[in-house]
């Protein structure tokens, strides 16, 4: 009996598979998630290959593509330890600067004493860690004199060289003249500076003052009569080398005038020119002309007489194009445009530079039209997931321009387009110097505090802050402003630790825009508690800081702060700190203070209360006086005193 | 004059019954032996000091900190301790051990003169591949350029020297780390 059993059993355990199917298939018309894929997979074939064949490295790539940049990481350079990682932009200078130095230093030791250091470990040879020759080997007068002083980069040397050789009557080869003139045009006559030299600070100064004005401004400028010109003059012939050499360095050193009159000269004596020449005039188009059709006017004549020449343009001479027809005021609308068609058409692929030129040129002033996002939309689409390369000097600009484009007109969803535009591959890398940094994630941030809910905005700030960028007052504002904006006050404590290790607490405006935003509303009491903790910690800062002063508002709304969490003492020694910065308070402090007292059942504070707004000349003083005798039981001292205060201030004005 | 035994005087020596007169007779002729000529020189052997000085802090008064590197003593190197220098020289096959060694030597001598005062604990060397890795524990004795100043140096210096690139790693600590009073 148990046998027929164990086969039924068996039989459906056999058919089980069978039969579930059946049963699915009868209740599967109720729809599952999964089972329309099962169907759809039944439906399309699939060929299975015979074999795959990997490449050697395809797991290391595999691993490599699940990993993306750390963005919360602090940068590389910098040791991994909390004492010695920066957290504002000038700690962020300061330790790269230090390190630089530090190597500089060393490697000043070594070319200076390369005796110790001439014994070669290394199999095979590694160049760049034995010691270069700095100083001049070679003394007589002679061409590999000449070179070498030319390769050590030593410029008043060689023109020494050059003369002496001259006066001698040796032959100069062509070769080592062309070398000398770019030497001499690189460095505009000057020594380049090395380190320690005293030439050097006052170089800095004038760095200083030009660099509000970016790389436009030539910082050394080209003098007279200089050797450039003289041993060019005195050359018997002069080629295409010679003449780029000297144009190019006319113009990077501000002379232009001139760099026109010698391509004026060059065309005269039908030398042929060369891209460079062309490049470097047109950009130096926009100085010796005024006025906006004569810019364009000359530029376009460069132009035909390139393709007269038949020399081919490259990247950079459109680029110098863009960049002079941002000088040309309207015209540029007009022609840039047809300067990124032309660039298409002999097929040289536009580089950031191009598209940040374009950028100025369409978005002129911040008071231009809301319809004029479309240029950066289509840019955007166009640019979206593309890796770049820096090509041009000027790639940097691009990023911060475009978020500035975003932020005027309050476009958030543009704004985390570029954001995307950077996040893909090396973009990053494009994003320039420190300052750079600073100015495009400044304005990436202030959007987001703009447009965005408080949540995600502190998620960016989460990822953002401190690695990436170190928000100055301006940024800490906004973030302040956002908080408020969505009720987050909460989070005040936590912002105020962070503005500490940020060093942004010599602000006077931002801690009295922290602390209004503190006192402005009541709360639940363990908030107030973090608020007056917050509070105290604030009030220690001011009396530590030499250079910061107490407002009036400021200390008012430290007292209510301190009331509010039931800190009576506290907030009895903030009214004597009133007196003591000549400040007032005002009669709400004063009141609510009366209140606090009579909660505490303090009358002896009470009367000295009502004292003290006298000593100031209050007007509230006898309304003051009044409430202070009507609410608590005094003995007759003091309410003789109190009936002097009120009578003495008199009626209190309406 | 060299009195040297004859074999008679041995024979009278051996046919003495007495154990003790054998064997002082016997290391009378051993000492006549050594003395060698009259006013030459022997060895002197003192009593051998049977203790281990090596890396080792003696106990004093209870006043004395010691670092935990410092506190256990090299027989407890892979037990309680790891190695201050790594290396692959030492590995059967492999050779470079007395190169590395004396690097070793200078860079410790080294980046105790350069960081003067500020190394809380012995340097750990690591080498990997072409790569020497300097660990260094640091007292915040300077501010942090000047530590930035000091590495940027150091590693130029040190990798132009060794012609192999050197990374120096820092971690800063407030004071130095007791592990015990002795």
């Amino acid at each position: 009996m148990a046998a027929p059993c164990w086969h039924v059993g068996h039989h459906i355990r056999r058919n089980a598979q069978s039969l579930r199917v059946n049963i699915e298939h009868l209740a599967g018309n109720r729809a599952f998630g999964w089972t329309p894929a099962v169907h759809q997979q039944a439906k399309e074939s699939v060929i299975l290959p015979r074999k795959k064949a990997w490449s050697k490295e395809a797991v290391l790539e595999t691993l490599a593509s699940t990993l993306n940049r750390d963005s919360t990481a602090y940068p590389y350079q910098f040791q991994d330890d909390p004492y010695l990682s920066p957290r504002t932009a000038t700690e962020f200078k300061l330790y790269s600067l230090a390190q630089d130095s530090g190597r500089s230093a060393a490697r000043y030791f070594v070319n200076n004493h390369p005796k110790f250091f001439t014994k070669d470990f290394a199999e095979p040879h590694i160049p760049c860690l034995m010691p270069e020759t700095v100083s001049l080997l070679l003394e007589e007068v002679s061409e590999e004199a000449l070179k070498e002083r030319i390769t050590l980069r030593k410029v008043t040397a060689a023109v020494d060289m050059y003369d002496q050789l001259l006066q001698t009557g040796t032959a100069v080869s062509m070769e080592t003249t062309h070398e000398l003139l770019d030497l001499i045009c690189l460095y505009c006559d000057r020594n380049p500076v090395q380190e320690g030299e005293a030439g050097a600070e006052e170089e800095k100064e004038g760095r200083r003052m030009t660099s509000r004005r970016g790389a436009d401004v030539p910082r050394l400028s080209w003098t007279e009569n200089n050797n450039a010109e003289r041993i060019f003059y005195l050359l018997p012939e002069r080629d295409t080398r010679c003449y780029s050499a000297v144009i190019r360095g006319m113009v990077k050193h501000g002379a232009y005038a001139k760099a026109f009159s010698v391509y004026s000269d060059m065309l005269n004596n039908r030398t042929p020119g060369d891209v460079h020449i062309f490049n470097a005039l047109i950009s130096a188009a926009p100085e010796v002309r005024d006025g906006y059709s004569e810019r364009w006017d000359l530029i376009s004549e460069l132009l035909n007489h390139m393709k007269q020449q038949e020399i081919h343009p490259n990247l950079l001479t459109f680029n110098s194009v863009l960049k002079s027809l941002r000088q040309c005021g309207s015209l540029a609308r007009s022609y840039s445009p047809q300067t990124l068609n032309e660039m298409k058409a002999l097929g040289i692929a536009p580089s950031l530079a191009s598209y940040d030129h374009i950028l100025a040129v369409f978005y002129k002033s911040v008071s231009s039209g809301p319809s004029n996002s479309d240029v950066l939309q289509n840019l955007m689409t166009e640019l979206e997931g593309q890796s770049f390369t820096c090509v041009d000097p000027d790639d940097v600009l691009f990023f911060s321009s475009a978020m500035k484009v975003c932020l005027d007109n309050k476009d958030l969803e543009l704004g985390y387009r570029v954001q995307s535009l950077v996040e893909v591959g090396e973009n990053w890398r494009l994003l320039g110097d420190s300052v750079q940094l600073s100015i495009y994630y400044g304005r990436f941030f202030n959007l987001l505090c703009m447009m965005e809910d408080v949540d995600v905005v502190l998620r960016w700030y989460k990822q953002m802050v401190p690695s990436l960028y170190y928000p100055n007052a301006q940024g800490m504002k906004h973030l302040l402003q956002a908080l408020d904006t969505d009720g987050r006050l909460d989070l005040l404590p936590d912002i105020w630790t962070d503005m500490k290790t940020l060093g942004l607490y010599n602000r006077a405006d931002l801690l009295e825009q922290l602390l209004g935003l503190m006192a402005g509303e009541e709360h639940s009491p363990e908030l107030q508690e973090a608020f007056a903790v917050c509070a105290l910690d604030v009030k220690s800062v001011f009396e530590e800081k030499a250079g910061l002063e107490w407002s009036a508002s400021s200390l008012s709304h430290v007292t209510t702060l301190l009331l509010r969490a039931s800190k009576a003492q506290q907030a009895w020694d903030m009214l004597k700190l009133f007196k003591a910065h000549n400040r007032i308070p005002s009669e709400a402090l004063l009141n609510s203070f009366l209140s606090v007292c009579q909660r505490d059942g303090a009358s002896e504070r009470a009367v000295e209360l009502v004292q003290l707004s006298a000593a100031f000349c209050l007007t509230s003083t006898s309304g003051l006086a009044s409430r202070a005798l009507a609410e608590f039981d005094l003995n007759q001292e003091q309410r003789l005193v109190l009936a002097g205060l009120e009578a003495a201030a008199g009626p209190p004005s309406d | 004059m060299i009195v040297t035994p004859s074999l008679s005087e041995l024979n009278m020596a051996a046919s003495l019954t007495s154990t003790a007169n054998v064997r002082l007779l016997s290391s009378f002729a051993w000492s006549s032996l050594l003395s060698g000529p009259i006013g030459s020189r022997s060895l002197h052997v003192t009593a051998v000091c049977c203790k281990n000085r090596a890396a080792r802090i003696r106990v004093g008064k209870g006043e004395k900190p010691l670092t935990y590197e410092q506190a256990y003593h090299p027989h407890h190197i892979a037990h309680h301790k790891g190695w201050l220098s790594q290396h692959t020289s030492n590995l059967k096959g492999e050779d470079g051990a007395a190169e590395r060694t004396i690097e070793d030597v200078f860079i410790r001598r080294f980046m105790f003169g350069t960081f003067h005062g500020c190394l809380a604990d012995e340097i750990v060397i690591k080498r990997r591949g072409n790569l020497l890795i300097v660990c260094a524990l640091m007292l915040q004795k300077l501010p942090p350029q000047k530590f930035y100043f000091l590495t940027g140096y150091s590693e130029v210096l040190l990798s132009h020297f060794y012609k192999c690139p050197v990374k120096l790693e820092i971690q800063t600590l407030q004071d130095k780390h007791v592990y015990k009073y002795i």
